[in-house]
């Protein structure tokens, strides 16, 4: 795979909801403590009609997602591949009932000489989720680094 | 969206301030499994012992995305999720079963906001009966140790109250 080709590509693109029980699941999963992920009448106090998702919540869209396709499709062998960096921006805080839709894009792809000798290849892609208004609310952006073979 | 009728102030914070460390652990395989649910990644090797010994790791690691949003959820326990407005981390190292983590923050920076910020989308509500605090965006720098190990290092930037 040559450098730099992949650039511009969709890598896929997803369509899920924000779902009460799955905002619940996520805070417990990641020993989250704030009563508005979990209780409504919290939330509501807050100023918001429904409960809110944590800041990374919009990483279970991997349940709609085939990631082993997606790794095919970029040309990675997945057993070298480590993600070096996760960044999200937040438009907005997201809420149960939000209606999404995630674009996913490689916006970066070379190669660059190794710590040890050798090269990686590092990848990046950048997601955009937007809501049922076609505004974006989240934009999140993954450094996927692939070591060389080992000799 | 409908506007927030009573929101949540920003926290006040400045430069030098922290929030009560939390430590996780020691990480189970339930911690893993649950958060496996939670979020959708079923990469065998974050459950199956077996597939883990053939792929040459000395035994299960947990998903970077679990240190991740355990430490973007210490963050938002202390600032208020709303008012992130970035968060970004970097994976020093993997994370085994039995490890115990130590979530830490400082803000490392304010800075003013520009322009009335991201109130009421329709401009100043001059007519709210208490006047808000002068809103600035902190920089927080952020980690995940083990012990003397970083495993994880985070920034974030985030509303605050500053004066």
């Amino acid at each position: 795979m040559s450098d730099g080709k992949l650039v511009g590509t969709v890598v896929d693109e997803v369509a899920f909801d924000v779902e009460r029980g799955k905002i619940w699941e996520f805070a417990r999963a990641t020993f989250t403590t704030d009563p508005v992920h979990t209780d409504a009448d919290a939330a509501r106090a807050a100023g918001f009609d429904d409960l809110l998702a944590t800041p990374t919540h919009v990483v279970a869209v991997g349940h709609w997602r085939d990631q082993r396709a997606f790794v095919d499709r970029l040309g990675l062998a997945l057993e070298r591949v480590v993600v070096g960096s996760v960044r999200w921006q937040y438009l907005r805080p997201l809420r149960a009932g939000d209606s999404l839709r995630a674009v996913r894009r490689v916006v970066g792809d070379e190669r660059r000489a190794g710590k040890r000798g050798g090269s990686m290849r590092v990848v990046t892609l950048e997601t955009e989720y937007v809501d049922a208004t076609g505004t974006p609310v989240v934009r999140q952006r993954d450094v996927l680094i692939e070591r060389g073979k080992s000799a | 969206m409908s506007q927030p009728i009573r929101a949540r102030r920003p926290v006040r914070a400045a430069v030098g301030d922290t929030h009560p460390a939390r430590e996780i652990g020691p990480l189970t395989q339930t911690d893993i499994v649950r958060f496996a649910g939670a979020g959708g990644d079923f990469n065998p090797l974050h459950h199956d012992p077996e597939f883990v010994r053939s792929s040459g790791f000395p035994g299960v690691i947990s998903m970077g995305q679990l240190q991740a949003g355990i430490l973007a959820g210490w963050l938002s326990d202390w600032l208020g999720v709303e008012h992130l407005r970035e968060f970004e981390v970097r994976f020093v190292a993997p994370v085994f079963l039995g490890d115990v983590l130590r979530l830490s923050g400082e803000i490392v920076g304010i800075v003013a906001i520009d322009g009335p910020g991201p109130g009421p989308a329709d401009g100043p509500d001059a007519e709210s009966a208490v006047a808000p605090a002068a809103e600035s965006v902190a920089e927080i720098a952020l980690s995940v140790r083990r012990g003397d190990d970083t495993v994880v290092r985070a920034s974030a930037k985030a509303v605050v109250a500053s004066s």
